[in-house]
């Protein structure tokens, strides 16, 4: 796995040649990406038929540029209509949204798409660099590991809702409670199901995610005349070219921001199953831990922004890496990618890149020639998008409601998928009206049963012994880690108030 | 995030009744949960008793600071904000049962016939019966382009109606 | 069905992609086989009124589609559709191990014969075991068992473990965590009777699906896995197999150094078959529509022996040797008969009642 420049270079150019497979996969993967309920994964399934077809270097192309742009496109609904395309955007809204709601969502647009394809071409080429150390990830973060990674995603229930943090955690540990719903992961006990079968493998995401972010949304903008406030709406009608070019300088000004937001989602995408919503809430907390203004996360603040998105692509690039080192997906979409290349008779494992390095690495190079053909294609297009947030709220809720229904339907396909999504509509409605955090509700519903899962596996491990959370030296580094990045913003507090007085 | 409770009432006192229907909610739930998982291996109850019973002692937190709210006269159970404004509680509701109506509808109708239906129907409740041309031309192109893309692109197995049916049956 | 593909979301397994993919590939060979079926000629809508079976042929499948079943049931309903002289319309019901689809097909088909059930007996039936469902066990009958893929224990390429002596000796000495799909499976079983045996602790730690099995064995997490024997011996470059819960090792040429649990430990279990997939029916329909269920099993009977059907089995890509030759109810009672008993043997370590 050493570094050859040539063998790089050479790749790199011969991508580019490809440029007609990559530029469809990208669209394509933007339009999979902003529906809830489709995505990158079950694409490739349904195309399945089309990619075997292709020679198998263009199949890996087509593959990597559908992946890495429905992981973009999930991003557009979560910032223009508070409706994210996939868990692992669940966190974009928390600032992307307000942004829009202020007339800035063209703006928001370029930001997202810039720290996106930054943060995911940084984490590709870090993973082309560094791979034989970014393999070893995932032999040293197991069970007791990935608890204490959970709780640093889990901790921004208690940060969320500055305003009033006792509903944020009430919000927060009621969404946990809903996440564990279900049987448990050992001995498949069914617990608090209220007796229905769909609800034994935990609570599906995709009802959780569209009833709560989107369908709620739908009744509560009816109120107004679009989802903008007037003065937004204002500043939505004057934006010109200026909002996107004001957006890409804002977002480069933090480029640092990028860099280690989004090798957050690199290392946790390494591990296999951990996956994008984790990266994504992970890189908000730290981001909002280690910021000078955490008062400003949740309100339209670009940091916010630039965290979840940045590190969501960068999970990307991550997830491929235990498939070619260990042969082992590290998410959904690698594990279709696996199917393909074994069709075409590649054998994934260290041998890959020794014997056929264009195969081994040629995902990257797909991977990073897709995010620079992204910059040229996407970009301009957020001028467009964003003008869907004038439409009048008498159109727009009707289709939020209807196909985010659709959407809540599609990974099972089953109706009660339909009901749960509108449970979780009403709970989310409750809970916007009455100032509760949605997204705390659905930090736990999501973050909840992974960490479940890891906690049972941990103690079913250790037979039961609870001390077995602090019996890694590797975990113990990171529960330090999670307490200081808690305190942390509270003593800057203490010590800019200091200062101020000083 | 679109919390506005602040806003929303602005009479002498403020109306708490609304804050404390998803503890409520949340309480009952948390009881029944642990109903459950009475007699379940201890594995599979440590997490669930952890986080359930900070869940309630939270719950009680909440209670006491409204109640001290009440009882100090600077609030009320009112239910407030949530139903406020009251002239958008009938079309709300009115939209509630049309979402209830899609999902139980679409089982006999199919995709096609109930998206469109559902769209029209909000959008003419939504907009007070106007442009009811346009209404139908959108619910018709949207609900058409739906059947396109899920189910002759991507093959969701929606349920079948008489229009997917005919689509089968002509093409 | 599940065809979900919640980026990232835990409990959504894609474990065995090749399964999906070696569909895919056959599908082009059973259009070949479909339009040899057109060319035999479909009986009359008059005929067809009069005789079994007069509509199309209803599965349903309680895992996901693009699973091992679903892999399984298209290689044979695509033959088996040219003797029954109807089509196969297939629903997928997945979740809760199976339940779900259990629950919908005693719940909802009709007994008539033309509604059936197409599963991997072996979880499935220990699903019963550990909790029952809301119906009669017995009164649902597999027939026309397809395939017969025993469960293995693995160890990843790089363990120092070569052989599982070393594995026992070591779990006389301290704990060995092993890696299993779920509790409740055939596999699972083996190594709990192993240790109970040998003396040797296993840990048996349940990693929800065959993908997150292999991904503990593989990165370290667990000293060994449990798990049937296809999915690793196709991935041989990766995992190595050290013991099989069978009385005869069905892939020698896949399988090299593995020894027969029973043969080389003295003990007497039942073949712990864990891929053991057939149809079901309600036991109400051999009962009162007797002829109806004939010409099931007897059509059936006729896809084992023809040749066609070995043709499109070997698109699958399965080894072989994993596929049934013929399938007899007894042999199928039995099977069921004993993972039950063994599962009850167990069974509060299963539901950790213990």
């Amino acid at each position: 796995m050493e570094f050859d420049p040539a063998l790089f270079i050479d790749l790199f150019a011969r991508t580019f040649t490809f440029w007609w497979v990559i530029l469809p996969a990208i669209f394509l993967g933007l339009i999979v990406g902003a529906i809830p309920g489709f995505s990158a994964a079950n694409t490739i399934i349904i195309l399945l038929p089309m990619t075997l077809a292709m020679d198998p270097e263009v199949g890996l192309i087509f593959m990597v540029a559908l992946y890495a742009s429905s992981r973009m496109g999930a991003g557009i609904p979560a910032i223009l209509v508070n409706i994210p395309g996939t868990a692992g955007a669940a966190a974009t809204p928390l600032d992307g949204y307000p942004m829009t709601k202020q007339g800035r969502g063209q703006q928001a647009l370029a930001i997202s798409f810039v720290s996106s394809v930054f943060g995911g071409l940084l984490a590709t080429i870090i993973t082309l660099l560094a791979m034989p150390w970014l393999s070893q990830v995932a032999f040293y973060l197991h069970s007791v590991e990935m608890i204490v990674i959970m709780l640093f995603g889990i901790s921004l229930i208690a940060t969320i809702a500055a305003r009033d943090t006792l509903k944020g955690l009430i919000a927060g540990f009621f969404g946990l409670m809903i996440g564990y719903i279900g049987a448990d992961v050992v001995y498949e006990t069914p617990r608090g199901t209220f007796g229905f079968l769909e609800l034994y493998d935990k609570v599906p995401l995709i009802p959780a995610l569209v009833g709560l972010f989107a369908v709620s949304e739908a009744f509560f903008v009816i109120e107004g005349e679009s989802i903008l406030s007037k003065r937004g709406k204002e500043a939505m009608q004057k934006a010109g070219w200026a909002a996107t070019i004001e957006g890409v300088k804002i977002a480069l000004s933090k480029w640092w921001h990028i860099i280690w937001t989004s090798m957050i989602g690199l290392v946790i995408g390494v591990v296999p199953g951990a996956g994008a919503a984790i990266a994504a809430f992970v890189a908000y907390q730290q981001s909002r831990a280690f910021s000078k203004t955490p008062e400003l996360y949740g309100t339209g603040h670009v940091e916010g922004l630039i965290a979840p998105e940045s590190a969501n692509n960068g999970v990307t690039s991550g997830t491929l890496v235990p498939l070619l080192v260990i042969g082992i997906p590290g998410g959904a979409t690698a594990a279709i990618m696996l199917v393909v290349l074994q069709y075409h008779g590649v054998t994934m494992g260290p041998d890959l890149f020794m014997e056929s390095p264009e195969l081994a690495y040629g995902p990257f190079a797909a991977m990073a020639v897709t995010y620079f053909i992204m910059i040229f294609t996407i970009l301009p297009l957020a001028r467009y998008m964003s003008r869907i947030t004038v439409v009048s709220t008498i159109y727009m809720s009707p289709i939020i409601i209807s196909f985010t229904l659709v959407g809540a339907f599609v990974p099972r396909q089953y109706m009660f998928d339909m009901y749960l999504a509108l449970v979780f509509g009403v709970i989310g409605y409750v809970a916007r009206k009455t100032g509760y955090h949605t997204a705390a509700i659905l930090i736990g519903v999501i973050l909840g049963p992974l960490l479940e899962t890891y906690f049972l596996r941990a103690l079913k491990m250790s037979e039961g012994d609870i001390m077995v959370i602090f019996s890694k030296d590797l975990a113990n580094v990171l529960w330090v880690g999670l307490v200081i990045s808690l305190c942390i913003p509270y003593a800057m507090q203490r010590w800019r108030a200091w200062k101020a007085a000083a | 995030m679109t919390e506005n409770n602040e806003n929303t009432d602005k009479a002498d006192k403020n109306s708490l009744g609304g804050d404390l229907i998803l503890p409520i909610a949340a309480f009952i739930f948390t009881l029944y949960y642990f109903y459950t998982i009475i007699d379940v291996p201890r594995i599979a109850q440590i997490s669930a008793f952890f986080v359930g019973i900070i869940l309630i002692f939270l719950i009680g937190l909440l209670a006491i600071r409204i109640g001290r709210e009440v009882k100090a006269g600077t609030a009320d159970l009112r239910l407030g904000g949530i139903i406020e404004p009251r002239s958008f509680i009938p079309k709300r509701l009115a939209l509630l049962a049309l979402t209830l109506g899609f999902i139980i509808f679409v089982q006999w109708l199919g995709f096609t016939l109930t998206v469109f239906t559902f769209l029209s129907l909000a959008m003419l409740l939504l907009g007070n019966g106007r442009n009811k041309g346009f209404v139908f031309a959108i619910a018709g192109i949207l609900s058409f382009g739906g059947y396109l893309l899920f189910i002759v692109a991507f093959k969701t197995r929606f349920p079948a109606g008489p229009f997917e049916q005919l689509m089968e049956r002509l093409f | 069905m599940a065809r979900t593909a919640l980026d990232n979301w835990e409990k959504i397994m894609f474990d065995d992609y090749f399964d999906e993919l070696d569909r895919r590939r056959f599908l082009a060979g059973s259009a070949a086989v479909a339009g040899a079926g057109l060319l035999t000629g479909l009986p009359s809508a008059e005929a067809l009124a009069n005789k079994f079976p007069s509509r199309n042929i209803k599965v349903y499948v309680p895992t996901r589609e693009g699973g091992g079943a679903d892999r399984n049931l298209r290689a044979f309903s695509s033959i088996w559709k040219k003797y029954l002289k109807v089509n196969f319309e297939v629903s997928f019901y997945p979740g809760a191990a199976g339940r779900v689809g259990y629950e919908k097909y005693m719940g909802l088909a009709k007994e008539d014969g033309h509604d059936l059930l197409f599963g991997n007996m072996g979880p499935e039936v220990l699903n019963w075991v550990v909790k029952k469902p809301t119906f009669n066990v017995a009164d649902l009958v597999y027939f026309a068992q397809m395939d017969r893929d025993p469960g293995i224990i693995f160890v990843g390429r790089k363990s120092k473990f070569t052989h599982i002596d070393q594995i026992v000796a070591e779990g006389k000495k301290r704990t060995i965590q092993v890696g299993v799909s779920r509790l409740a499976h055939p596999a699972t079983l083996g190594v709990l009777a192993l240790g109970r045996h040998t003396g040797a602790k296993f840990n048996v730690i349940p990693l929800s699906g065959g993908k997150n099995t292999r991904a503990g064995v593989a990165t370290g997490e667990m000293d060994c896995g449990a798990l049937p024997s296809g999915g690793i011996a196709r991935r041989g470059k990766n995992f190595r197999i050290l013991a099989i819960f069978d009385n005869t090792n069905p892939i020698p040429d896949k399988i090299k150094d593995a020894v027969l649990v029973n043969k080389h430990f003295g003990m007497n279990l039942p073949p712990l078959i864990a891929g053991a997939r057939a149809f079901g029916i309600k036991k109400s329909v051999i009962e009162k529509q007797a002829h109806h269920f004939k010409i099931l099993k007897d059509t059936a009977n006729m896809v084992f022996n023809d040749p066609e059907y070995r043709e499109v089995l070997k698109k699958t890509k399965v080894p072989m040797a994993l596929f049934t030759k013929s399938s007899s109810p007894e042999e199928i009672a039995k099977y069921v008969k004993d993972i039950t008993a063994i599962g009850e043997q167990y069974r509060d370590l299963l539901t950790g009642k213990s």
